[in-house]
Parts: structure tokens; C-alpha cells; sequence
């Protein structure tokens, strides 16, 4: 995806380059668009359509100017940033996602909310244009210092800051679920599908299904309301990769879903026992446990 | 004060102290009454005994008697009938808590389905504009698609057969044609849907949900993008719609987002156990959900 774009250089001096990337055609065709309108000087380089392609053309070409799309398969925009930003200034843009605001409204970092509008565009271009006139190396912290020191607009900060900035928005942005890792609401990290091996496919079960794991000698056997599974994970290993405030351990051979626990009772030998949530199955917990119910 | 008016104020208080008590006496008697209706014959008969033995140690006997008679009376009488209005007002009750969990229910559907993305609305329609300065003719197609797609996602403007997998195919077509126009030759889309199957009744946004998702985890992530195919079969007695996508597969370390949870609940409000949604992994990659429900031809006259 390459696409040359004869700058006409003013007084010159070499005129300003820059990089599209977006994952959507018709994004970059409207920013390429509108930055002709407001920066005719501006010689587009190099057009990439994912956050791997964006690095190797930015690597490439060198351009002064990087719009990085936030969300790209293969490498985030946030990821892409922090492999140019030594070399190119960074303006990114996100379409509407609060995650994305409230880590922009935090930092000094430049971004556009698409769709980009002609005024925020022509705002964005005249600060970047100021920053390139006032140091054409206003990327190293000297020419940020030059640029502070000569009173004009100055770069958001020393490469340094930056880093540190893009570090914490791929943190942040990560946990709102983006990036490359289809993100789900609520905590990371605990293991949330149950593969279970049916015929020649993957059965996926949701945990949220799941109603309790009973350990059977070489398997586990996995209970959700309408059907059953047996998996070659152990409890054990079920147990360190569950999340704990889902499920609780009742009984050595026993995991169940909290959510679906309807109610204790003890039977005539003071045994406690566990009823379902949709499922006529009764518990037992062993002495060991019985103090997780100890209230009831 | 006058003597005379004096007699007349005690008076007065005479007869509304009787009036009173005859009140209380008619509420206790009616007290007294249902619990006679309702009460088990064997109980009624050890308080005989008790109120027996109480009178015959008080020497009194004739005031057990009496109660005893009367109460037997009560009971023959009249006992069935008022304990059929008493179970006839506790049936009513379970009606209406009934009845009040039915709407409870239908206005949880409501909320269910009224789910239209909001960032996709917001995206569709900025792609319009950007269209409308680089690409009229394309502004105008995808124009026409979103139409589509909010008449029969938005529930006010739904149409009287919206329920049928027909309808939800059509909007599935909007929905994908519209994502193609973003992502152009990332996103390739097969329908295998046969025709007969378009009249049968398929609650709505389900199939929506599942493409959506298959866009969003499967092929979004993916850098080449893939393929999206909705298929339509029936085993046995059963409608089986599935979506399947061959983009990056399910991360199992991922939530299943408020989607299919959306889906599972709604199958079970509307088919209990004879319907279900299930998530595959198939042999060469990518992901497939399958909802399975009962089948039949065409929706019943209402």
C-alpha cells in the first residue's frame, strides 16, 4: 500500500511527510483527503492498513508525521507508537471509546476523534507545523528544549515522557478490552471457556455455564444445566486457573459455581449439602469446607 | 352541666361501647368462622377434646357442649363453601404474581432485544459522511443498508414478522454489507440459508449477536481478515443457525461478553431446555456458534 505524494516544498526547505494508518479504506481516504485541504504541503508517504504494516513503512520511509489508528489487527496503534515515536510525531486517532478519551484527556499526546473534522484537523496540523518549524529534530529533547526556550508550542515532551506515556496507554487501553486481545468485560487473566473435545471439533464451554466440576479418576466432569462433559484437566489445575469468587472448592473432588449454589441444607446424618440452580443435583460438602457456609 | 344531658352523654357512650364490642365480637366470630372453614377435621377434633375436658374440670360442661354443637354446625354448613372463596382469593393472588412475573419477563425480552450498538450507528453513520466527500454512490448504498439494518433492529420499528429467520437473514445482509464497505476486502460473507426455511419463527438479534461477534473476536483481529458464513439446517424436530468465522479463534482466557450471555437467557425465557447455544472451535480454526431450537414451518396465528 504505497502511495507518493509529490509535496510542493515551500522556500527549500523539504517538505513535511507523513504516514496514514488505518485498517478501514474509507478512514484513510477521508483523513488523506482532509489533509490535503488543510496541509497541501504535507507529501503523504506511505498508507498502512494494519499496525504491522504501519511500523515497516514507518521504519522505511521516515516520515516526519505518524496518524495512527488506535485499533488495527496485528499491532494496536498505541503498540505501533511506541516502535516510531523516536523518529516521527505521533497524532492518533480513535473513533468514540471512553477508554481511549479518558487516557488521551490524561496525557499530552495528540489524537483526533473520528470521523476528523476540518477544524480539529487544521488546529492538529498548525501545532505539528509550529513544533517542525521551531526545531526540525523537536523529537530529541534538546529541540524541545530549543522550542520551550524560543517561547513556541512545544512538543508534548522528551521522547522519554512519551514512552513512558504510551506505556501506561497500552496498559490502560489493554484492560478496556483492545487491542489484539478480544477483551471481555470484568477481570483478565482467569480462565474463562472450558474446551471440552467433542467429535472432531472443540466444544467451547462458557464458564458462566457451568454449574459444577466433579473430579472422576483419570477426568473431570463438567456440568452445565442441560449437558455434560468430561476433560482431562484436573481439579487442580482447574483450581489455579479459575477465578477464585466464581467457583469454590466444596469438597476434595468438588468445584461449584457460586452463582449457582440455590441453597444448603443438612441431611440426617448433619452432613451439609449443596442445592442447584437449575439442576436437580445435591452437593455434599465435606467437613473441611463447611466453614464457607458456616453463617447459614 | 345538666343532669339530663349527663345521662344522655353516658348513654351515648353506652351504645357506642356496645357497638364496638359487637364489632370486635363480629370480626372475632368471622375469624372464628374461616378458621373453622379451613381447619382439618382431626384437629377440630382434639380441641373438642381439650375445650371438653377444660368445661367438665370448670364444671361447665354445657358451655363445651355448646361449642362443640356449634362448631359442628359451622363446619358442616357452611365450612365448604367458605373455604372454597378462601382458596378461590389465594388462587387469584398466585394469579396476579403470575401474571406480574409473565410482564416481569416480557419486559426483560424488551430490554434483551433493544440492543442496538450504539458505536455501530455512530460508525455507520461517520462513514457515511466521509463517503459522501470521497464516494457519493457508495454513501448512497450504505445509506440504504443502514435503513434496512434499523428497521428491523430498532423494536418500535419492527415489522409484525420480524420474528422469522427470514427477516433476521435480511438484516444480517445490511448489517454485513455495511461492515464490507468498511472493511473491504478483509471481509468476505456466504449465506447458506435455504428458502424454505425463511418463514420459520427465529427470535430476533440473535443472529446479529453472533455475526457481530464473529467480526469483532475472529476476524478483526486478524491482519488478512476471512470469511463469515451463516448456515441454516434442520436436524430432526430441531432449527439449527450457525455462524462461523476462520479468523483468530476464542481466547480461553477472554470473557464471553454480555452478548451470548444475552442469548442463553433469552433462549431460556422463551424455550427452556429445547433450545441451546453452543460454541465450537472446528478442526481448521476459527469459531463457530450454533443455536439450536425447536423447528417449526411458520409462526402460529395469534
Amino acid at each position: 500500500m504505497m502511495r507518493l505524494g509529490a509535496g510542493t516544498g515551500s522556500s527549500g526547505a523539504r517538505p513535511a511527510t507523513a504516514l496514514i494508518a488505518d485498517d478501514e479504506a474509507p478512514m484513510r481516504d477521508l483523513l488523506r483527503a482532509r489533509l490535503q485541504a488543510v496541509w497541501p504541503e504535507l507529501a503523504i508517504v506511505a498508507e498502512a492498513a494494519n499496525g504491522v504494516e504501519a511500523v515497516e513503512l514507518g521504519e522505511r520511509h521516515r516520515p516526519d508525521i505518524a496518524f495512527l489508528d488506535i485499533r488495527m489487527p496485528g499491532l494496536s496503534g498505541i503498540e505501533a507508537a511506541r516502535r516510531l515515536y523516536r523518529d516521527a510525531h505521533i497524532v492518533f486517532a480513535t473513533a468514540y471509546d471512553q477508554y481511549a478519551l479518558d487516557a488521551f484527556e490524561q496525557g499530552a499526546l495528540d489524537y483526533l476523534l473520528k470521523p476528523v473534522s476540518a477544524e480539529r484537523l487544521a488546529t492538529t496540523c498548525a501545532r505539528l507545523r509550529t513544533r517542525m518549524q521551531a526545531a526540525p529534530a523537536a523529537r530529541s529533547a534538546a529541540g524541545a528544549a530549543v522550542a520551550a526556550a524560543a517561547g513556541m508550542a512545544s512538543p508534548a515532551c522528551a521522547p522519554d515522557d512519551i514512552g513512558a506515556q504510551l506505556a501506561r496507554l497500552a496498559t490502560l487501553l489493554e484492560r478496556g478490552g483492545h487491542g489484539n486481545a478480544p477483551g471481555g468485560a470484568g477481570k483478565h487473566g482467569y480462565l474463562r471457556w472450558i474446551q471440552a473435545q467433542v467429535g472432531a471439533s472443540l466444544r467451547m464451554v462458557s464458564t458462566r455455564e457451568v454449574l459444577f466440576f466433579q473430579s472422576d479418576e483419570k477426568y473431570t466432569r463438567v456440568q452445565t444445566a442441560s449437558s455434560e462433559f468430561l476433560i482431562r484437566k484436573t481439579l487442580k489445575e482447574l483450581l489455579d486457573e479459575l477465578d477464585p469468587d466464581e467457583f469454590w472448592r466444596i469438597h476434595r473432588s468438588t468445584l461449584v459455581r457460586v452463582d449457582a449454589i440455590a441453597e444448603v441444607v443438612r441431611d440426617l446424618r448433619g452432613r451439609q449439602l449443596l442445592r442447584l440452580r437449575g439442576s436437580a443435583h445435591e452437593l455434599e460438602v465435606s467437613r473441611n469446607h463447611g466453614y464457607l457456609f458456616q453463617q447459614m | 352541666m345538666p343532669i339530663a344531658d349527663m345521662r344522655a352523654s353516658q348513654l351515648n357512650r353506652g351504645v357506642d361501647f356496645v357497638r364496638d364490642a359487637g364489632r370486635e365480637a363480629g370480626k372475632l366470630w368471622w375469624r372464628f368462622f374461616d378458621w373453622l372453614a379451613v381447619v382439618e377435621w382431626r384437629q377440630l377434633y382434639l380441641t373438642w377434646l381439650f375445650v371438653g375436658v377444660f368445661f367438665v374440670l370448670v364444671n361447665t360442661p354445657e358451655a363445651g357442649f355448646w361449642y362443640i354443637f356449634v362448631s359442628l354446625a359451622v363446619k358442616v354448613l357452611a365450612g365448604g363453601k367458605r373455604k372454597a372463596e378462601l382458596l378461590a382469593k389465594e388462587a387469584t393472588l398466585q394469579a396476579n404474581v403470575a401474571t406480574l412475573e409473565r410482564s416481569l419477563a416480557e419486559a426483560r425480552m424488551a430490554a434483551l432485544q433493544a440492543q442496538v450498538e450504539p458505536h455501530f450507528l455512530f460508525n455507520t453513520l461517520a462513514l457515511i459522511g466521509q463517503l459522501i466527500e470521497t464516494d457519493p454512490p457508495e454513501a448512497a448504498r450504505v445509506h440504504a443498508h443502514l435503513i434496512d439494518y434499523l428497521r428491523s433492529a430498532l423494536p418500535q420499528l419492527r415489522a409484525r414478522d420480524g420474528g422469522t429467520l427470514g427477516k433476521q437473514v435480511e438484516l444480517s445482509r445490511a448489517y454485513l454489507a455495511i461492515m464490507q464497505a468498511r472493511m473491504k476486502e478483509r471481509l468476505a460473507v456466504r449465506f447458506e440459508v435455504p428458502d424454505f426455511l425463511g418463514s420459520a419463527p427465529f427470535p430476533p438479534t440473535m443472529l446479529q449477536t453472533l455475526i457481530e461477534n464473529a467480526i469483532k473476536h475472529g476476524l478483526e483481529p486478524k491482519i488478512a481478515g476471512g470469511t463469515v458464513t451463516v448456515r441454516a439446517y434442520v436436524v430432526q424436530a430441531d432449527l439449527h443457525v450457525q455462524v462461523c468465522d476462520d479468523g483468530v479463534g476464542i481466547d480461553t482466557h477472554a470473557g464471553d461478553g454480555v452478548g451470548l450471555a444475552n442469548i442463553r437467557e433469552r433462549l431460556q425465557l422463551l424455550y427452556g431446555t429445547q433450545a441451546e447455544l453452543s460454541i465450537a472451535m472446528p478442526p481448521g480454526g476459527g469459531a463457530c456458534a450454533t443455536i439450536r431450537l425447536p423447528y417449526r414451518m411458520m409462526k402460529e396465528a395469534p
